[in-house]
């Protein structure tokens, strides 16, 4: 009788997590815009997965609320720092209990899950305007053509080289397609005597495979989805074929998905381990900290196949549909979405300020891979465009392996993947 | 006469019960009674509350699509169909199984070695009893850490070992051929701890009469394990068993950190599908019908083995 009690106690303490969340009062559904007339005040939580550390609480708490105190006396101010691992629980569970923060950052692709179930508050489109982003910078912050947040800053996905290698092999310049690519990879990749991988020619691996995939889906004139997000695209032979090219570039040996270094840890370019790889713009901040020796043997391009295409992610930042004190909410939204709040946030993490005014800055100046991404923002693109994205995007990575891994081909991998997304957009 | 009379009278019922002891008895007794309910209250207010509640919440949730920011809408069996048709769902369901098959025995047998080593008078005993329980009271976070660290394909201590002897290195975690038995070793590693520990204290009240019978008749000591200690551990052996297979289905943390479920789904648990749905991708409801489904699990696999080993009555 009691290993019966207690077996049955630990098997429903699985699920009480999830329970305690449908227990909760809905927060969204329904929830009025918000009114933001009255006077900035009053106490707002802000759900934050910017400035980490000890020195971004500095830099946020320290310097930029206090501006943001100085301007509204009467708006108190709550951080709850987060990493972007934790921030979709966070937001989850804030929803369920009714504590949605007032104040939240989002990231790419999020705002029309959030926006389409009404647990974000619609921002006027005078904002949208009032300094300069590129067009595409804005697209993932609107929903049904309506603003619903402001860009902070961004992290794009580009593709490094190494200057060195290039130059031993004889090789003018970058790649300018796919078949390019493939043959200079194989040109560069080097194996020892007994066929053990010394160098790769290509690491499409180190940065997350969705970002990887999506990035070569766009630069070979793919679309995730349809405008209305309600149609799957990607399982299209530009699609099928951005796959096949890593499973090809593995069967060549000229990349390896094994081939992957932990965070924080030198990239796989850094340790010479592979010539050309994806990487994200924030390796310059890495390269100058662990490898400054290497700054001036790294360049980078933006590659594609049909066209060029630079992967666009980044953090928003939005204001809770549900939030009792709207004007004070708004009122930090603003401040944070202002040039001074989003260069400080950048600068703090090595990122892509969102804002196009700020390439004149210093720090962007000082930052190549930071200036080169910004100067090609026309050709960044974004991921999502659907409100059933935050379940699709769980998926994308697992189902792309199992083609990697070779469980099985390109073609159904991506069938089976637009089959989750269909089901995924059909129970909206 | 009257001195037979008498007792005759005392042991007659009587119609005058304030004097008799019966329901002075009677009273002590739902007094203790009212006593036992005021003791187990608070426990009992607190299954029904964190446990009971949730419980009933999560059975009906399971019948809805629910999504946290929009009101629960009743699908029937949707969910559970839903689940039993998602191949990574399977995958995980059978994962779990695999990693309790390997994790679960292999576990118990070296924790009843080592139990049966640490029973004996060994020199500094307390010491070792100590290494062996330390993985159970170190956060599975930490241990985790630590195995990524020894399983790093360029810098860990495994692939340094398999060096020194001249044999090619692995990508523990990232491959699929090794991901899984990667993650069952640590699981392994971590579980001997406790169980290592409720089997000492198992043998260490085994009753020392039946040994020296038993060396008395000339048993060898081979079978006086086959033949009295491993019986006299069987309401043990039940306990371990059974917190050990829910443990192994609970497997989350190591798989979080370590491998996230992948390559491809190869380590992906039902916890962590359960997780992924509701946290990750905002399915309440489906999560809620997974966790059914893992309860079920769990309920039968108890009962299975309670019924195969005669429960934890301790039978010899």
């Amino acid at each position: 009788m009691e290993l019966s009690r207690r077996s049955f106690l630990a098997a429903m303490g699985l699920g009480t997590a999830t329970v305690m969340a449908g227990c909760a009062t809905t927060s969204g559904s329904g929830a009025p815009v918000a009114d933001v007339t009255g006077p900035a005040e009053g106490d707002i939580t802000f759900l934050c997965a910017l400035f980490e550390g000890a020195t971004g609480k500095e830099t946020l708490e320290g310097n930029l609320l206090k501006q943001f105190k100085e301007k509204y006396p009467d708006v108190n101010v709550t951080v709850d720092y987060t990493d972007y691992a934790s921030l979709n629980e966070k937001i989850t569970t804030g929803l369920a209990s009714g504590l949605m923060p007032d104040v939240v950052t989002l990231g790419v692709g999020w705002i029309p899950p959030f926006a389409f179930k009404n647990a974000i508050a619609p921002l006027p489109e005078s904002l949208a305007t009032r300094y300069t982003y590129e067009d595409r910078v804005l697209e993932p912050s609107r929903f049904d053509g309506t603003l619903y947040a402001l860009p902070m800053v961004l992290d794009t996905r580009i593709v490094a080289y190494r200057k060195d290698f290039f130059e031993e092999a004889g090789i003018d310049g970058p790649p300018k397609d796919w078949a390019e690519l493939r043959e200079i990879a194989k040109q560069l990749t080097v194996r020892d005597a007994d066929g053990t991988l010394q160098r790769a020619g290509f690491d499409p691996f180190s940065i997350d495979l969705r970002q990887c995939w999506e990035t070569f889906l766009f630069g070979n004139s793919g679309e995730l989805f349809s405008a209305d997000g309600r149609e799957v695209l990607f399982d299209s032979p530009e699609g099928v074929a951005a796959l096949q090219l890593f499973l090809d570039m593995v069967a060549d040996g000229s990349a390896d998905f094994s081939l992957t270094t932990e965070a924080g840890q030198p990239t796989t370019l850094q340790q010479g381990t592979s010539a050309i790889m994806m990487t994200n713009n924030s390796l310059y901040v890495q390269l100058q900290q662990q490898n400054p020796e290497l700054i001036d043997k790294i360049g980078t391009f933006v590659l594609g196949n049909t066209g060029p295409a630079m992967l666009q992610g980044g953090t928003m930042i939005s204001q809770s549909a549900s939030s009792k004190n709207p004007a004070a909410a708004r009122a930090l939204v603003e401040f944070l979405g202002s040039p001074d709040a989003v260069l400080v946030a950048a600068e703090q993490r090595g990122s892509v300020p969102a804002i196009s005014d700020l390439l004149d800055s210093d720090y962007v100046q000082g930052n190549p891979m930071v200036a080169f991404a910004l100067e090609n923002l026309d050709k960044a693109r974004s991921e999502g465009g659907t409100p059933a994205w935050m379940e699709i995007r769980e998926k994308i990575k697992p189902t792309l392996e199992t083609a990697i891994v070779g469980q099985q081909t390109a073609q159904q991998a991506i069938a089976q993947l637009a089959g989750i997304a269909d089901d995924a957009i059909a129970r909206l | 006469m009257a001195v037979v009379s008498a007792p005759r009278a005392v042991r007659a019922p009587s119609s005058t019960p304030p004097r008799s002891p019966a329901p002075r008895r009677g009273r002590a007794a739902a007094a203790r009674r009212r006593a036992g309910m005021l003791m187990v209250a608070p426990a009992f207010l607190h299954a029904l509350i964190w446990i009971g509640i949730p419980v009933i919440a999560a059975f009906v949730l399971s019948f809805t699509s629910y999504d946290v920011l929009t009101q629960p809408r009743f699908i029937g069996v949707q969910n559970y169909l839903d689940a039993f048709g998602d191949p990574v769902f399977r995958r995980g369901m059978l994962n779990t199984l695999v990693y309790a098959f390997f994790t679960v025995p292999v576990a118990m047998a070296i924790a009843l070695l080592i139990a049966l080593m640490l029973d004996t008078q060994l020199r500094a005993r307390a010491l070792f009893r100590t290494a062996v329980f330390i993985p159970q009271v170190t956060a599975t976070i930490a241990v985790a850490l630590v195995w990524l660290w020894i399983y790093d394909p360029r810098s860990g201590l495994l692939n340094a070992g398999l060096s020194f002897f001249g044999l090619p290195a692995q990508n523990w975690l990232s491959s699929t051929t090794w991901a899984m038995p990667s993650v069952i070793t640590v699981g392994i590693w971590q579980g001997i701890g406790l169980k290592m520990l409720i089997y000492l204290a198992a043998l260490q009240s085994l009753p020392k009469d039946v040994y020296e019978a038993a060396s008395v008749d000339g048993a060898s000591r081979t079978r006086q394990f086959f033949s009295l200690t491993l019986p006299l551990l069987r309401p043990a052996t039940f306990f371990v068993f059974v917190t050990s297979v829910i443990s192994a289905f609970q497997a989350f943390d190591l798989i979080y950190i370590l491998t996230d479920g992948g390559p491809a789904n190869t380590t992906t648990m039902m916890t962590y599908e359960i997780y992924k749905s509701a946290f990750r991708e905002f399915r309440v409801g489906y999560a809620c019908a997974q966790s059914i489904v893992l309860f079920v699990f769990l309920l039968v696999l108890t009962l299975a083995n309670r019924r195969l080993n005669g429960g934890d009555s301790g039978r010899h």
